[in-house]
């Protein structure tokens, strides 16, 4: 009996229980369910009333859920390679070019939903199905500045001295910058317009900051207008926040959320049945009700009052960008966001 | 490394006594042991992805550590970073000390409220305290409000997303991990020592410099290795409050790892960082070492 | 004699104002997300509109705050092993470090330093492939040995600054005395850094309820953790936001019904 071999054998111990509580660690996938990847808030509360319980009624599938941004889906699958640590991935344009460049999806047979003939035509492809859309514009604060017009207002008094502003790290971010430099002559593939404009107005902007701290900087009154989505701007309005949405004159910008098998699941079949479940008609009414603001892509479903057009089918007239094009560009821009903007 | 040699070559009854008294080594292991397995692998991990000239990493070279190193933008943010841990560690410093001062003059009873009201700030969550400065710094905020209610400037001041507001709100935050290490030296501190020196006719001034900061260095030497680790990679805080003007190492990294998904570029950002605020902290113990050898003479 | 008095009157002016500012500093912001946290209002204004309970109750229901309460005590469960752990570990490290001299000891130290500094981000994504790679799943097994790594710094710098307190010469008489090792470390060395561990302890435990990125990436289905349960992570679907460095945790009321109000849509 001595210290130092007591250290040693407790530590042997120890290991030996570390190791076999990873081993118990493992989760034993249930027979009949899906673990699905899923945007923490707004999304995660929707689904857990309204998707969980018609997955389970409609499949007898359970579904677990774990919370995780698209960029996150993307990392935590691309460094578990070969182990998904999720079944099903949900992801933004960005996210999901990516995820197909790295081969982290199965192939998908669209023929294995019976919904399918109820989607707009396009909605899904051989990676994945389209389940909703995002609509993207301006949000101001109605109660401090006058209605703007067009994104290059954005970048003009009284406008511009009240502008919260994010970079390139998010889909709606980038679009919308994309738009901006579209109007002082540029393209999808060509932003420098927009770094040769903001530089002329850069001291100006009311913040700069990081998208998530947006809502919060909005409401505290540090900006009063961004760039930014209907969903958003719906949910903020649901709390009391003075905050309006504008579809700029040169159209809003749209883009589509879509749902992917992750590659090595062992769970396709309930992967198919949960994507089948979301895009029902009955879903994807519930998930357009307030608190929630989808926009949904099933045809069946009638369209909320404060969406910002009558039908999905104006939706094609919306402008959409091609993200292939868009993806290998985004690490310049922002490489040269930061330095452009960084004092 | 010769005791553990010689240790384990020895009669099996001299290590019965011996092992009564563990070797130092012996102590460290577990902990030595829990870092090669947990850490050091994933370490070496991130030194070889930084090696791939490729996002898919397939290709090996140094591309990524050229093109990284090679930008003189990298140096600055480098030397941005590194300047907010050497204000953050100043600013707390000079706050914390007197803090801890109170604490040391305090009774009993009020040494256990100032104590709890050092931990406040660890009670609230990262998230929520760094919420809390954009109230308090915002154009609106409680700042601006008194400054205009007095009328001390015509319009709100910029304070949210600058150095400054950055490193006020630092301040708080870090705070704990400075004062704690410090105040758990002072506390085992002899009082009699402060009393001689006044007795003595020190002004309270040569006391505190000669005597109560001297022998409680190795606390606060320790708080500042904190404080420079944690302020130097406090992303969120640095993100919400700094705003994307102020760039530092945690963005980019943050940015190559999550957005463009550019593993090896994330990598050589990772361990820049790791090797230039490890020398930051190594350079705070030395500084500590000499002054307490210096204060010991 | 006067000039004196003039000092020690500078003296107290000068550390009291600084102390005062101190204080302010470190009460403020903690006044403030407690006074936001009784508002009726749904949105994070301050000052709140009006008061009420709302957002405690809601907090405390067991039923609409379920998924809280499971990761608040997911989180609990880890906090509690892995700040005993670390503080076990990097206890016995500081003692066994404390003696010793010399540029291989100070990089020891600076190792053991590193994993406070090496971002998180990184870590986590980097302990991901490399778990994967020896065949263990995400879980809460995995996290807490994550978060181990990244606590054991705070207790091992603690612990090592009150071991500069002790006396060797208290440690060489024990030993002549005749008292073993154990009966040493019990009587002479622990009374002295024990605040230390107490320090670094409270430190760990706080850090490892905080923290998101590790925990992120190590987190299987089932192990939800509760600052990522209630972060500021809602209204941004790309995620790009503030939520991988740091993390959002939520210890009194105060917090969590301030996080449950921005949860909330």
């Amino acid at each position: 009996m001595t210290h130092g071999q007591v250290t040693r054998r407790q530590f042997l111990a120890g290991t030996t229980v570390a190791v076999g509580a990873l081993a118990l660690g493992r989760p034993a996938h249930a027979k009949g369910s899906v673990t699905a990847a899923m945007y923490p808030g707004t999304w995660e509360e929707a689904f857990r009333m309204h998707v969980a319980p018609a997955l389970k009624s409609a499949h007898d599938v359970d579904l677990e859920m774990t919370p995780l941004f698209a960029v996150d889906q993307i990392a935590k699958a691309q460094a578990a390679r070969g182990a998904p640590p999720f079944d099903a991935f949900v992801l933004d344009p960005g996210p999901r070019v990516t995820g197909i460049d790295r081969g982290l999806y199965e192939k998908f047979d669209a023929k294995r939903l019976t919904n399918l003939g109820r989607l707009s035509a396009g909605m899904t492809d051989e990676w994945g199905v389209t389940i909703a859309a995002q609509v993207v514009g301006i949000g101001y604060n109605p109660k401090k500045l006058p209605k703007p017009k067009a994104w290059t207002d954005l970048l003009k008094d009284p406008w511009v001295s009240r502008l919260g502003m994010t970079g390139f790290q998010t889909t709606y971010g980038t679009v919308s910058i994309i738009e901006i430099a579209k109007q002082y002559g540029g393209s999808e593939t060509n932003v420098e317009p927009f770094f040769t404009e903001i530089k002329k107005v850069l001291s100006k902007v009311a913040a700069i900051g990081a998208p998530a701290s947006m809502p919060a900087l909005f409401q505290q009154g540090q900006c009063d207008i961004t760039y930014t989505n209907t969903q958003t701007v719906a949910t903020l309005r649901g709390r009391g926040v003075d905050i309006e949405f504008v579809k700029p004159e040169s159209g809003a910008v749209s883009f589509y959320t879509t749902m992917h098998v992750a590659k090595g699941s062992k769970e396709i079949e309930n992967a198919y049945k949960y994507f089948d479940t979301v895009i029902s008609a009955p879903v994807q009414t519930a998930l357009m009700q307030p608190p929630n603001n989808f926009i949904p892509v099933n045809r069946e479903v009638k369209l909320a009052r404060d969406l910002p057009m009558q039908s999905l089918d104006e939706m094609a007239k919306f402008v959409h960008h091609d993200w292939a094009k868009i993806n290998p560009l985004r690490a310049g821009w922002i490489e040269r966001f930061n330095k452009e903007v960084a004092k | 490394m010769t005791t553990a040699t010689a240790e384990i070559a020895a009669p099996a009854a001299r290590r019965w006594s011996a092992a009564l008294r563990p070797a130092e080594w012996q102590l460290v292991l577990p902990l030595a042991l829990a870092y090669a397995a947990f850490f050091l692998v994933p370490l070496v991990l991130l030194i070889l992805v930084s090696f791939f000239d490729d996002e898919k990493i397939t290709t090996m070279g140094g591309a990524q550590w050229t093109k990284f190193l090679g930008d003189r933008f990298t140096w600055k943010v480098i030397a941005d970073t590194l300047k907010l841990g050497v204000f953050t560690v100043a600013a707390t410093s000079l706050i914390g000390v007197p803090v801890a001062l109170v604490y040391l003059g305090a009774s009993a009873r009020w040494q256990g409220v100032i104590l709890f009201v050092v931990i406040l700030p660890l009670l609230t969550s990262v998230v929520v305290r760094t919420f809390a400065w954009i109230v308090i710094l915002g154009r609106e905020g409680v700042i601006n409000q008194t400054v205009l209610w007095l009328g001390l400037s015509p319009a709100p001041l910029r304070l949210l997303q600058t150095e400054h507001g950055l490193v006020i709100a630092l301040t708080q935050i870090e705070m704990p991990l400075l004062l704690l290490p410090l105040l758990s030296v002072m506390s085992r501190m002899d009082p009699n020592l402060r009393d001689a020196s006044s007795a003595l006719g020190a002004s309270k001034w040569r006391t505190l410099f000669r005597v109560t900061l001297p022998l409680s260095l190795p606390g606060l030497v320790a708080g500042c290795m904190l404080v420079f680790a944690s302020s130097t990679t406090a992303f969120i805080s640095q993100l919400v409050i700094g705003g994307n003007r102020l760039v530092y190492l945690p963005l980019l990294i943050w940015q190559q790892s999550l957005v463009v998904y550019n593993w090896p570029l994330a990598s050589a950002a990772a361990l820049t960082l790791l090797v230039s605020v490890g020398l930051g902290v190594a350079a705070i113990a030395a500084v500590g070492r000499r002054g307490h050898a210096w204060a010991l003479r | 004699m006067r000039r004196r008095r003039a000092s020690d009157w500078s003296y107290s002016i000068v550390l009291g104002m600084l102390a005062a500012l101190g204080f302010t500093i470190l009460v403020g912001p903690v006044v403030i997300v407690l006074l936001t946290s009784f508002t009726e209002g749904r949105s994070i204004k301050f000052p709140p509109s009006g008061l009420s309970l709302q957002w405690y109750r809601l907090l405390f229901d067991p039923v609409r705050s379920s998924q809280i309460h499971r990761a608040a005590m997911n989180s609990l469960e880890v906090a509690l092993i892995a700040m005993a752990s670390a503080t076990v570990l990097a206890t016995l490290a500081a003692v066994g470090l404390a003696r010793r001299r010399g540029a291989w000891v100070r990089a020891v130290d600076t190792f053991f330093m590193s994993p406070m500094i090496l971002p998180m981000l990184a870590f986590g994504l980097a302990a991901l492939m490399y778990f994967t790679f020896m065949g263990f799943r995400p879980s809460l097994a995995l996290i807490a040995v994550g978060h181990v790594v990244v606590i054991s710094p705070l207790v091992l710098r603690t612990t090592a600054a009150s071991l500069s307190q002790l006396d060797p010469a208290l440690l060489e008489s024990s030993a002549s005395l005749g008292a073993g090792w154990l009966y040493t470390f019990r009587r002479v060395t622990l009374p002295v850094i024990a605040p230390g561990i107490a320090a670094g302890a409270f430190l760990a435990f706080v850090a490892s309820l905080d923290n998101v990125p590790v925990s992120l990436f190590l987190a299987g289905p089932r192990s939800d953790m509760l600052p990522i349960r209630i972060g500021l992570r809602r209204a941004d679907r790309d995620g790009a936001g503030a939520d991988a460095g740091d993390g959002a945790g939520g210890r009194p009321h105060a917090t969590l019904a301030w996080m449950t109000l921005m949860r909330q849509p």
